[in-house]
C-alpha cells in the first residue's frame, strides 16, 4: 500500500539543515514540521511551514551580519 | 576662484544628512548643468532628497579636487593632480572618515577645526583655500560653521609655570566669562589678597612696573608673552585641569585652550644635551608630523597618528631632541619600555646615564638635573603601596616639571587609570602617539582635552605606495561549520561554549593547517597565529606541534621562543594569545593567521595587522609592479553562519576606512588536497567535538590579562550584545552581583528603622 504525503522539499547547505532541524526540535510535538530528514542537505517538511522557516532563517542570518551604522 | 561670493542658496543642502546615497550625482549631470552658469536660484522646495544635479560648478572644476557639502562633509578625489596638497590641507582641518583608493571622505567638526587653528591656520585661510580647492562654491552653511567654530580660538592659554597652572588671556572679559562657569570657578585657586581687576593677576609689558607681590611671576610671564601688552591670568587647581579644559572645548564654553610651550625661552628648566644622530633620517611624513608640532617655534600638545611600523618612535625621539628638556616617556608595558629606551639610544646622542627605565624590575635613576625617564602607565598611576625605592622615584616624577610627556599607544589613555597619569605628571607639552585612534566605547574624543588635538594623521595607502610600510593582502577565509559542530552550536545548553565551538570548527583547523603549510613550505614565510581563546590556542599548538606564548608563559620562555622564531630555520610559526597584540616585537613575521579574536574590537584587528606592517626586503621590490608587490598576508579565519561573521565584519571596519579591502576565500583547503591534513575523518572530528564539549566552561573562555585596560569597556559592549563571555561567569560577575545586591538590600532595610524601636543596647550608640 503506497502512502502519499503532500509536503515541501527543502534543499540547503549543511549548517542550515542543522538549523532547521534544531528549530524543529525546539517546538512541542504537536508543532513539529519535519516529515523526514532525507540527508545532510535535504529535508521534507509540511507544506504550510515555508514562510515560518524562511523568516526564522532570515532572523538568524541578520543576527550574524554586521551593518555599519550610518 | 574668479567667482564672486554668489552665496549658495542656503536651502538645499540642509537635508543632506538624510541622503548619503545621492551625494554623488553622476558627474555627467553635474557637468551638464555647470554650463548653465547663470545666476540660477532654486531652492524653495523643501524635501528630504537633495538634488545636487543643479549644483553650479566652477568653469575649471575638473582641475579642482574637492566636493564640499553643507553638512560639513568633504569628498576628495585622490586621482587629482592637486591631491597631495589638498590632502595635507584637509587632514589639518577635517576628520578623515573613510579613505579608500580613489575617493576620500572627510568631516568638518568643531574639534577638527580647533586642531586646525591650533596648528596655526587662520579662519580666513581655511575658507579661502577650501574655496580654491572646491569644485563648487562653498556652501554658506560651511562658511558660517567655520567662522563659528574658530571665532574664539587662541583667546585663552593654559600655561604651566613653576609647577602651577595658570589660565592666561589678553582679554579680561574672556576670563570673566570663563569664571562664570561653575566648574572653572571651583577649580580656581585664589591668590592671597585681592589685586585690582577682579583678582586677576595682571602682568604688564616690559618697561612698566609690575605691581604687587607677583613680580617674580611677571618676569617669566613676560618672556612668553612679550608681544602682548597686558595679560590677565588666574591660577587653577592642578587636579582640575582636565575638567577645566573640557569645559572650554567647543561643545561647552567654546574657548578652546591653547597649550604651547616656548621651550627655547624656558630658562627655568635645565636643558638636556641631546641631538639626533646623523644616521636618523626622518621620512617625509615624519618630518611633516613634526612640523605640525613645532610649527611656530613652540611645541604644541597633540596626537600624531601613524600606522604601526611606520616609525612612531623616531617621531617621538626627534620631538624630544628638539625640545631638549627632561622627557617622560610612557609605554604600555615593560617590554616596550625596554624598546623605547633602546630607541632613544639608537637615534639620539643622549648619554647612557641620562636615560633610565622605571619598571617593577629595573628602578634606575638618572644623575644630573635633566634626563629621559621611560616608564609604564601602570607604574605612574598605581595607587597602592609602593616599595620605598619606587616611592622616591615617583615622588621625583611628580615634583618635576617635564618638558615633554611622550605617550605611546595613546588610545589606551582614556581608560580611567590612565587619565590619572596626566593629572599626576606636570608637563609643558604632551605628545601622544598611536596607530589606531578608535575605541569601542567612543571615548576617543576625551583625548581632545586630555592631550590635545590631533596634529597629523598619515594615510595608510600613501605610505604603502611609498614603500614605507608593507603592502598587505587581507583575506577573510570562510570556513563552513561541520554538521556535528553546528548542531551543538545551536543547542541552547551550549550557549557558553559557542565561541569554543566555532573556533574549534574542524574546517577552520584544516584551513589554518593548510595555510601554515603553504606559507612555510612554498614561500618560506614566518607566520604568527593569533588566538584569543586559550583552549583553542593550546589545542591548535599541540596538534600542530608549534610553540605558543600566552599570558602565563614566563619571560625566559618567551624570550627563548621568540629568539628561535627569529633565528632558526626550523621554527617558522608561533602561536600567540592576545599578549602578542601590541607589545611583542617580531619584525621577521610577514604572515598572520587569526583564528579567534576579541569580539568586535576594531583596534585589535588593526594592531594585529600592525605586527606585519614593517616593510621588509628591498625598497624597489616593494613598489607597485615590483616582484614582491604583496609581501605580507593577513588571514582571518571565520566560521560561517555563526556570531563570528558579525564580529569579523565589525572588526574590519577600521581597516576598510583606511582603504584596505578584504578578499573573501571560500574553499580552503582546496578539495583536491586535504586528505593529509588533520581531522579529515568524521571520527576524528567527533572526538574533537567531545573534547570541546567536555571542557569546563571557564577554560573555553577568553584569556584575561591584567594590563588589558580597554577590557572593561569591551566587556560592557559585549554584554549588551549578549555574547557568550558575558554569560560565562568567568569574569566573576555572578559572584559580584550576588554580594553587592545583598549588601545594598541590607542597608536599605536598616535605614528607615524607627529609632524608638531600637534595642536599648544600641540606642546610645545611634542616639
Amino acid at each position: 500500500m503506497v502512502n502519499a504525503t503532500k509536503g515541501l522539499l527543502i534543499t540547503c547547505d549543511i549548517p542550515m539543515a542543522q538549523f532547521i532541524i534544531n528549530l524543529n526540535n525546539s517546538l512541542p510535538a504537536s508543532q513539529k514540521f519535519i516529515i523526514h530528514i532525507l540527508d545532510g542537505t535535504h529535508l521534507f517538511v509540511q507544506p504550510h511551514m515555508a514562510e515560518m522557516i524562511r523568516s526564522a532563517v532570515a532572523e538568524f542570518r541578520d543576527q550574524n551580519s554586521y551593518e555599519k551604522p550610518a | 576662484m574668479g567667482h564672486g561670493e554668489k552665496g549658495r542658496p542656503s536651502k538645499k543642502l540642509k537635508a543632506a544628512k538624510e541622503d548619503d546615497k545621492t551625494k554623488f550625482v553622476d558627474d555627467e549631470d553635474a557637468y551638464y548643468v555647470g554650463e548653465a552658469d547663470d545666476d540660477h536660484r532654486y531652492g524653495e522646495k523643501e524635501g528630504k532628497k537633495v538634488d545636487y544635479s543643479k549644483l553650479e560648478l566652477k568653469p575649471d572644476h575638473s582641475n579642482r579636487p574637492l566636493w564640499a557639502c553643507a553638512d560639513g562633509r568633504i569628498f576628495l578625489e585622490t586621482f587629482s593632480s592637486l591631491y597631495k596638497q589638498a590632502y595635507d590641507f584637509l587632514i589639518a582641518i577635517a576628520e578623515p572618515v573613510c579613505r579608500p583608493e580613489s575617493m576620500h571622505e572627510y568631516n568638518l567638526t568643531p574639534h577638527s577645526l580647533y586642531a586646525a587653528v591650533s596648528v596655526g591656520l587662520e579662519t580666513e585661510t581655511i575658507i579661502s583655500v577650501l574655496n580654491k580647492l572646491s569644485k563648487t562654491k562653498l556652501p554658506k552653511e560651511m562658511i558660517d560653521f567655520i567662522h563659528a567654530s574658530t571665532a574664539n580660538y587662541g583667546k585663552v592659554k593654559l600655561v604651566l609655570k613653576k609647577n602651577k597652572y595658570f589660565i592666561e588671556s589678553p582679554f579680561a572679559e574672556v576670563l570673566k566669562t570663563l569664571l562664570r562657569d561653575e566648574v572653572i570657578f571651583k577649580a580656581r585657586i585664589d591668590a592671597e589678597g585681592l589685586h585690582g581687576n577682579d583678582g586677576f593677576t595682571v602682568s604688564k609689558a616690559a618697561g612698566e612696573v609690575g605691581t604687587g607681590h607677583d613680580e617674580l611671576l611677571n618676569e617669566a610671564q613676560l618672556a612668553a608673552t612679550a608681544e602682548e601688552k597686558e595679560t590677565h591670568s588666574f591660577e587653577i587647581d592642578p587636579s582640575q585641569v582636565e575638567n577645566v579644559k573640557q569645559r572650554c572645548l567647543p561643545n561647552a564654553l567654546n574657548y578652546p585652550m591653547l597649550e604651547e610651550y616656548d621651550f627655547r625661552n624656558d630658562s627655568v628648566n635645565p636643558d638636556l644635551d641631546m641631538e639626533l644622530k646623523p644616521h636618523a633620517q626622518p621620512r617625509p611624513y615624519q618630518e611633516k608630523s613634526l612640523s605640525k608640532m613645532f610649527g611656530n617655534g613652540r611645541a604644541r600638545s597633540g596626537i600624531i597618528v601613524l600606522p604601526c611600523g611606520a616609525g612612531k618612535s623616531l617621531v617621538g625621539v626627534s620631538a624630544a631632541c628638539r625640545i631638549k628638556k627632561s622627557c617622560l616617556c610612557l609605554a604600555t608595558n615593560a617590554v616596550s619600555v625596554d624598546q623605547w629606551a633602546f630607541q632613544f639610544r639608537l637615534w639620539s646622542t643622549v648619554r647612557e646615564d641620562q636615560i633610565c627605565r622605571f619598571t617593577s624590575d629595573s628602578k634606575e635613576r638618572f644623575r644630573g638635573n635633566a634626563g629621559v625617564v621611560v616608564t609604564t602607565y601602570n607604574m605612574v598611576a598605581f595607587g597602592g603601596k609602593r616599595s620605598e625605592e619606587s616611592e622616591k622615584i615617583i615622588e621625583e616624577i611628580r615634583n618635576r616639571e617635564w618638558g615633554l610627556l611622550l605617550m605611546d599607544e595613546v588610545h589606551v589613555v582614556p581608560a580611567h587609570m590612565f587619565r590619572k597619569v596626566i593629572s599626576i605628571t606636570k608637563s609643558h607639552c604632551k605628545l601622544g602617539l598611536t596607530a589606531t585612534l578608535v575605541r569601542e566605547d567612543e571615548r576617543i574624543t576625551d583625548l581632545n582635552f586630555l592631550i590635545g588635538p590631533k596634529l597629523y594623521e598619515a594615510n595608510w595607502l600613501d605610505l604603502v605606495k611609498g614603500g614605507f610600510i608593507a603592502n598587505v593582502q587581507c583575506a577573510e577565509v570562510w570556513c563552513p561549520m561541520t554538521k556535528e559542530f553546528f548542531a551543538e552550536y545551536l543547542k541552547k545548553e551550549n550557549s557558553k561554549k559557542k565561541q569554543a565551538l566555532y573556533v574549534m570548527n574542524p574546517n577552520k583547523f584544516r584551513a589554518c593547517e593548510f595555510l601554515i603549510r603553504f606559507h612555510e613550505q612554498q614561500r618560506g614565510d614566518k607566520i604568527i597565529v593569533f588566538a584569543d581563546n586559550l583552549f583553542a590556542l593550546q589545542e591548535y599548538a599541540h596538534k600542530l606541534r608549534k610553540p605558543m606564548i600566552y599570558g602565563a608563559t614566563s619571560h625566559a620562555e618567551r624570550t627563548k621562543i621568540l629568539l628561535a622564531f627569529k633565528t632558526s630555520r626550523d621554527v617558522n610559526t608561533v602561536f600567540l594569545s592576545k599578549v602578542g597584540d601590541n607589545s611583542i616585537d617580531i619584525p621577521e613575521a610577514n604572515v598572520i593567521i587569526q583564528i579567534s579574536s576579541h569580539a568586535g574590537s576594531r583596534r585589535q584587528e588593526a594592531q594585529r595587522l600592525g605586527r606585519i606592517l614593517r616593510a621588509k626586503g628591498k625598497h624597489q621590490d616593494r613598489m607597485a609592479g615590483g616582484k614582491e608587490e604583496y609581501n605580507a598576508f593577513f588571514y582571518s579565519l571565520v566560521s560561517t553562519d555563526t556570531q563570528e561573521m558579525y564580529y569579523s565584519t565589525k572588526r574590519q571596519q577600521f581597516l576598510i576606512d583606511q582603504g584596505y579591502s578584504f578578499k573573501v576565500i571560500t574553499s580552503l583547503p582546496p578539495p583536491d588536497t586535504g586528505a593529509d591534513l588533520s581531522y579529515s575523518t568524521k571520527d576524528e572530528q567527533i572526538a574533537l567535538l567531545g573534547k570541546v564539549l567536555s571542557a569546563r566552561d571557564d577554560s573555553v573562555g577568553l584569556e584575561h590579562l591584567e594590563e588589558d585596560a580597554d577590557d572593561i569597556a569591551l566587556h560592557k559592549a559585549r554584554r549588551s550584545m549578549g555574547s557568550m563571555s558575558a554569560f560565562s561567569g568567568a569574569n566573576g560577575m555572578v559572584y559580584m552581583e550576588y554580594s553587592t545586591g545583598r549588601n545594598k538590600q541590607g542597608q536599605l532595610k536598616s535605614k528607615p528603622k524607627d529609632p524608638t524601636k531600637r534595642h536599648h543596647l544600641f540606642k546610645r550608640r545611634y542616639g
